[in-house]
């Protein structure tokens, strides 16, 4: 116990010393466990020295070693093979031995038996003359010699090898080389050269046997891998021509000389005949040959491309390759197929023959013997009797005995008769003799009448039975109305009172029409009228005019001014068919009058009824032609722009040189300015020349004739470019335009005409007026200090426009009564406009003119809209142009905005302060260029982008006019400048 | 007039085979030495019409060939088809100079200008394309896009450029006066020629009829009726004295009209299938027409 605990206290550090014994007997141990050890498996096996020991290396380092301190075997290790060029060796490869894999012990436990190949050692060699002399002294032993003493084994040696392999060693064969290779290529190679020296002689053309010589290489090449006495067996097997001449044409006569396709095409045909397991492959031949054929003759379609309906052969007349097959060698062929026959006749033993002379023979049978009474007519029974009598003459009509009882009689006979057939009639007959009843059967009393009599009702009886055999047929198939219609013999009648709706189509309506106009004669009080109201029903379009023309002729009642378009037509072809409109409902309103005396009258309407009134429709038709021929060709011009570069390849000068581009869709903001600018110059003109033109009359037109008069007056053009004061009024003007533009849907029309000039000035103002109403309904507030600049929709349109309604208050300036001190500003600035006004129109006169007195015009207006208060007078003319603004809007809208409505309020604040200011100090400042267009210009400032304005000092402010005013003259840096500037003045704003 | 129309080319001096499949157009080139033609097997051919000798074959094109033209200086073809792309050829390699590119689709109809510096083509997007051949640029250098259907044939003068549409306008591009003038024949438009004076335009249309248009006044002067053209692109054409109208039918036949008055002066079957083209010696009395049964044949 105690002990034991010792055992467990003790702690053994480091390897115990080994005594000498312990060695051995180790030692002794792992020789007894190299036995075992070959027993266990690879895993479990473990790398011992000699000693029998495992080397341990530490647990961190990877626990026992293996091979060779942790290397694998040897003490050098893996080397590293180095680059050897293979350029020189390259045939050369290293030939391993047994050693390169054993180490020293495994070579020491080999006790130095190598094993080595021998030359000595085969079977055929020396070794067997070895073994073949030992065994032949063997025996010399045992039995008695002729001859004693070893003299004769010197003399007479065995012969160990064979006469053959001693003749194939001395061709170079060697044992254990293959004989396969330089026998096979020998054979190859004789062959050929035999060949050669044939085809030397025969002159035969070379590709088949060419051909032939291809395959028997393959047929040897796939023997190549065999053992060898297959090879040697090689040389017996008879070798078969692959392409036996089985035709009957001379010798290198090749038919298909220049057609090899066919010649292709005969082979598989005739591999197809000749074995069905390569049929396949040709088939899969001939559906690619005939698909080729589909598509376009003669050639597909790439391999990447796909095939589109444009690869189809439309002119599918083109080539059709038949594929028929031309039997060149007929007598081949049909003998071919005798062979065939006379295989299957014999079956599978070739060997047998038919005999010349068969004992089979034929056996014929006499025909039947005609019964002597065969009379070569048949009888039928009564039924079909009738039938045949059905064909007869009716009997003349006779009028009935006087005795009922025997009219009855013949009657009720008749009937019996016709239903059961003539052997009634007969059984009757002898009824007859007995009792004068009958007498009327044997041409008696009443003979014609029960002639008649029975006539009937056979014809009755057939009635009732042909429609049955009718039915037979059809009854497999469902019996429809017109089935029934035609086993009637019924015309078939259209939907006649249903189809007189409008709903039917034209050509169903004119079929009816027919159909009753033969059939019988229909009161067409019921469907006439609506009939008759489609007199145009072959042209749809136009029937739905002409019904458009009688509404508006009979009905009363608010309708679309043109329901249908017909822009197609031309003047003179519409006013040509209100006439035949008229006409056309001329005929319905007389129709209504008479139809019931002529029903068919009505349809003499033309082109009503083709079928009928030839003569009609051919004036029609004509008519239709004479149309077309006025109708085409038709000309039409457009202007048409030729590239530039167009014209100069075409040593033309350029139609629209110098001048912008046709303005489709106005592309720039720039562009749209400038044509702005043109537009509105004109329209004061016109205001000038006559106050009376409705503006929106003449903004349409100039806004529709835009590009064609830039194209036409480029010199308008070029000076509009060159006047930046009009671009500053087009801006100006524009910018009220924009302002109006949000309330303008939800805007009563009251169309106010007023001269040009006030109406360009009181947009603004009207515009103010509205959206300050505006935005007091819709609850908004309104800042404590009142900038007095117009709201910049401009920009805020697209972005905010809930707060536009608030903004618009805000900016709402000159009719604000709550804010008088704003009021007072806007006087100001008015009067500080005033006084600029009267000077520089004078300088500038012929620029500013039309700007000054637009400008006087609209401070009236002002005035004058202050004093009315109405302030939605005006919308409508804004109606007008709201196009044009919106064009704007979608130009401009891709400028930068200023982030918020608070901003902009803020801004605007600041703004008007600078404004007071400047609009003080400025004014009797006459050094500037221009004192009233920079007031103006402020203004517009002010009002357009009164957002971006920033509280600047007056140098600031100073520089920036001075920036303006020099880059004033184009007005393409104009625009640049008023971006720039507003970008700038942003940037201080965030400052 | 009967003795001119004994002149007229109706016999056939000889046949050039060669074209695997239908022949699309065959064209003289300016001065009516050789003659190029194109097919369904995606070649052109340069051919000595008059000796019958073929000269060369130019492949390159992807899919059928549906028109060629020449230079006025016989360097340079420009050819187009179903592979949505114009070839500009050197005539002499036979390689292709450039490939103009911007067809969204197939193209009918090709054309050089009168200096050979640009190339007007026709295509079934509905757009005439003209060509720059003097940059290296493959975009065209216009597009004109007006038309409501497939341009089946384009036609330049010096100084406009006249196409025919399936929409049955015939628009004439006046480059000098910047103006676009439409002419509406109301029937689709299958191919335009111009008579030898320019003043006039013919205009084969699908009812089966040649119209002859005054260029300047958009009147209709004459119809030509008598062949077949219902469904197949087929060329028509004046004869170089513009004493006749030529035009083929979809049964093979050719038709000679007398200009003025329009009656058929001659008709003969000059092939099995429909002739897709026919042209006209620019001084000689000598014809060419081709055929979807992939001859051409020369008449004299």
């Amino acid at each position: 116990m105690a002990s034991h605990d010792d055992d467990q206290d003790l702690v053994v550090y480091g390897t115990p010393i080994e005594r000498e014994e312990d060695i051995s007997a180790r030692k002794r141990r792992a020789v007894a466990d190299a036995g075992q050890l070959r027993a266990l498996p690879a895993w479990k096996q473990e790398v011992r020295d000699e000693e029998g020991r495992r080397r341990f290396h530490g647990a961190f380092t990877g626990g026992f070693s293996a091979g060779f301190y942790n290397t694998a075997g040897s003490k050098e290790g893996w080397t590293p093979q180095t680059f050897t060029s293979s350029r020189k060796s390259r045939a050369e490869h290293k030939k391993q031995s047994i050693y390169n894999f054993l180490d020293e012990e495994d070579i020491k436990d080999m006790g130095g038996n190598a094993l080595e190949t021998s030359q000595q050692y085969d079977t055929f060699g020396f070794t067997a003359a070895e073994h073949a002399r030992k065994q032949a002294s063997k025996e010399q032993n045992e039995r008695p010699s002729a001859i004693p003493g070893p003299v004769p084994d010197e003399l007479v040696v065995p012969a160990s090898t064979s006469i053959g392999v001693k003749l194939l060693m001395k061709m170079g064969w060697r044992q254990g080389r293959t004989i396969k290779d330089a026998h096979a290529d020998s054979l190859y190679e004789s062959r050929r050269e035999a060949r050669k020296a044939f085809l030397a002689l025969s002159g035969v053309s070379n590709d088949e046997d060419q051909d032939q010589i291809a395959s028997q290489k393959s047929r040897v090449d796939e023997n190549v891998a065999e053992s060898f006495d297959k090879i040697s067996a090689l040389g017996n097997t008879p070798v078969y021509v692959l392409h036996p001449k089985e035709d009957l044409h001379g010798l290198g006569f090749d038919p298909f000389k220049h057609a090899p396709e066919f010649k292709d095409r005969k082979r598989s045909h005739k591999s197809m005949n000749r074995d069905r397991n390569r049929s396949d492959v040709s088939v899969r031949g001939s559906l690619l040959i005939s698909n080729s054929g589909q598509y376009a003759p003669g050639f597909g379609i790439g391999a990447l491309e796909e095939l589109g309906v444009e690869d189809e052969d439309i002119y599918a007349s083109g080539f059709n390759y038949e594929q028929t097959e031309v039997d060149i060698e007929p007598s081949k062929t049909s003998g071919d197929s005798k062979f065939k026959l006379e295989d299957r006749k014999r079956g599978f033993f070739l060997s047998f023959k038919i005999a010349s002379n068969s004992e089979y023979k034929l056996e014929r049978f006499h025909p039947p013997e005609i019964p002597a009474d065969f009379d070569g007519r048949h009888k039928f029974s009564s039924p079909i009797q009738t039938a045949d009598k059905f064909s007869d003459l009716a009997p003349p009509e006779i009028p009935p005995p006087e005795d009922t009882t025997l009219r009855l009689l013949i009657e009720g006979c008749a009937a019996m008769v016709a239903r059961c057939g003539k052997h009634i009639e007969d059984f009757y007959k002898e009824k007859s003799k007995a009792s004068p009843q009958f007498l009327f059967l044997d041409g008696g009393d009443g003979c014609s009448y029960y002639a008649r009599k029975l006539w009937e009702h056979q014809q009755k009886f057939i009635d009732r039975q042909r429609p049955d055999a009718v039915k037979l047929k059809p009854s497999s198939d469902k019996l429809t109305a017109e089935n029934r219609g035609t086993i009637l013999g019924e015309r078939p009648l259209d939907r006649s009172s249903k189809s007189s709706s409008s709903f039917v189509s034209a050509k169903e309506a004119v079929q009816l029409q027919s159909n009753l106009g033969d059939t019988f004669v229909k009161p067409i009080s019921l469907d006439g009228v609506p009939e008759s109201k489609k007199p145009f029903r072959n042209e749809p379009a136009k029937q739905a005019r002409f019904e458009q023309f009688l509404k508006e002729k009979y009905q009363g009642g608010l309708r679309i001014a043109n329901l249908i378009p017909t822009i197609t037509m031309s003047e003179a072809d519409r006013a040509r068919e209100r006439l035949d409109f008229e006409a056309a409902a001329d005929a319905i309103e007389k129709g209504k009058e008479y139809k019931a005396i002529d029903p068919l009258s009505i349809l003499g309407l033309p082109g009503l009824n083709e079928q009928r009134f030839v003569s009609s429709t051919q004036l029609e038709s004509s008519a239709v032609l004479q149309d077309e021929r006025s109708m085409y060709p038709q000309r039409e011009e457009f202007e048409w722009r030729p590239s530039p570069i167009l014209c100069k390849r075409f040593d033309i000068v350029d139609p629209f040189m110098g001048k912008p581009m046709p303005l489709r869709r106005p592309i720039s903001k720039m562009d749209t300015l400038m044509f702005m600018t043109e537009s509105t110059k004109k329209i004061n003109e016109d205001v000038r020349g006559s106050s009376t033109i409705p503006q929106n009359a003449s903004v349409a037109g100039t806004e529709e004739t835009e590009p064609q008069e830039a194209a036409n007056n480029p010199d308008i053009v070029s000076s509009s470019m060159q006047r930046p004061v009009d671009l500053y009024k087009a801006i100006f003007s524009d910018d009220s335009d924009d302002e109006m533009d949000e309330p303008l849907n939800n805007q009563p029309v009251d169309p106010v005409k007023t001269s040009e000039g006030a109406n360009m000035a009181l947009n603004r103002l009207v515009a103010e007026d509205f959206l300050e109403s505006l935005g007091r309904e819709l609850g908004l507030e309104v800042p404590p200090e009142k900038p007095a600049q117009p709201p910049n929709v401009l920009f805020r349109s697209e972005i905010l426009p809930k707060a536009d309604a608030s903004v618009s208050r805000n900016g709402q300036t000159s009719t604000c009564r709550e804010i008088n001190e704003t009021k007072g500003s806007f006087s100001l600035m008015e009067a500080a406009n005033a006084n600029g006004d009267g000077p520089t129109s004078n300088v500038e006169k012929l620029d500013l003119k039309y700007e000054h007195s637009a400008d006087k015009g609209r401070s009236h207006s002002s005035h004058r809209q202050i004093r009315n208060g109405s302030p939605e007078s005006d919308t409508s003319i804004e109606r007008h142009r709201s196009r044009k603004r919106r064009s704007h809007h979608r130009n401009r809208s891709p400028t930068p905005d200023s982030g918020s409505s608070d901003e902009r309020r803020s801004s605007k604040k600041r703004k008007s302060y600078s404004r007071h200011r400047s609009g003080r100090s400025r004014t009797p400042d006459a050094d500037l260029s221009s004192d009233s267009q920079k007031n103006k210009r402020k203004r517009r400032e002010k009002r357009s982008h009164r957002t971006n304005m920033s509280d600047t000092d007056s140098s600031d402010h100073e520089y920036k006019e001075k920036y303006t005013s020099s880059s004033r003259r184009s007005s393409d840096k104009d625009r640049s400048r008023k971006h720039s500037k507003h970008r700038r003045h942003r940037r201080k704003d965030s400052a | 007039m009967s003795s001119a129309a004994q002149q007229l080319p109706r016999t056939e001096s000889r046949t050039l085979s060669g074209h695997e499949g239908a022949v699309l157009a065959v064209r003289f080139n300016h001065d009516g030495k050789y003659c190029l033609s194109c097919g369904k097997d995606r070649t052109l051919r340069l051919w000595n019409p008059h000796t019958g000798a073929h000269v060369k074959t130019y492949k390159s094109h992807g899919r059928e060939v549906r028109d060629v033209n020449a230079s006025s200086d016989n360097a340079k073809l420009v050819s187009c088809g179903g592979d949505k792309q114009i070839f500009y050829w050197d005539v002499a390699s036979g390689k292709v100079i450039r490939k103009f590119r911007g067809h969204n689709s197939e193209v009918n109809s090709v054309k050089f200008n009168e200096h050979n510096t640009v190339v007007l083509s026709a295509g079934y997007d509905r757009s005439v394309r003209a060509f720059d051949c003097r940059s290296q640029s493959s975009d065209p250098i216009q597009t004109i896009d007006t038309f409501q259907d497939s341009v089946m044939s384009v036609n330049v003068t010096n100084t406009e450029i006249i196409a025919g549409s399936v929409d049955g306008t015939v628009r004439t591009f006046d480059i000098r006066m910047g103006r676009e003038t439409v002419d509406n024949l109301g029937h689709p438009v299958n191919c335009i020629s111009l008579s030898n004076d320019r003043n006039c335009i013919l205009a084969n249309c699908l009812d089966s009829t040649v119209r002859l248009l005054d260029k300047n006044s958009g009147e209709m002067l004459q119809e030509y009726k008598g062949h077949i053209c219902k469904s197949f692109k087929m060329d028509c054409c004046l004869t170089n004295d513009d004493a006749f109208v030529v035009g083929g039918s979809e049964d093979g036949f050719v038709f000679f009209w007398e200009l003025v008055d329009a009656p058929i002066v001659a008709t003969f079957r000059a092939h099995s299938s429909v002739v897709t083209s026919v042209s006209y010696h620019p001084t000689k009395t000598c014809m060419l027409t081709s055929s979807v049964d992939g001859t051409i044949r020369v008449w004299t």
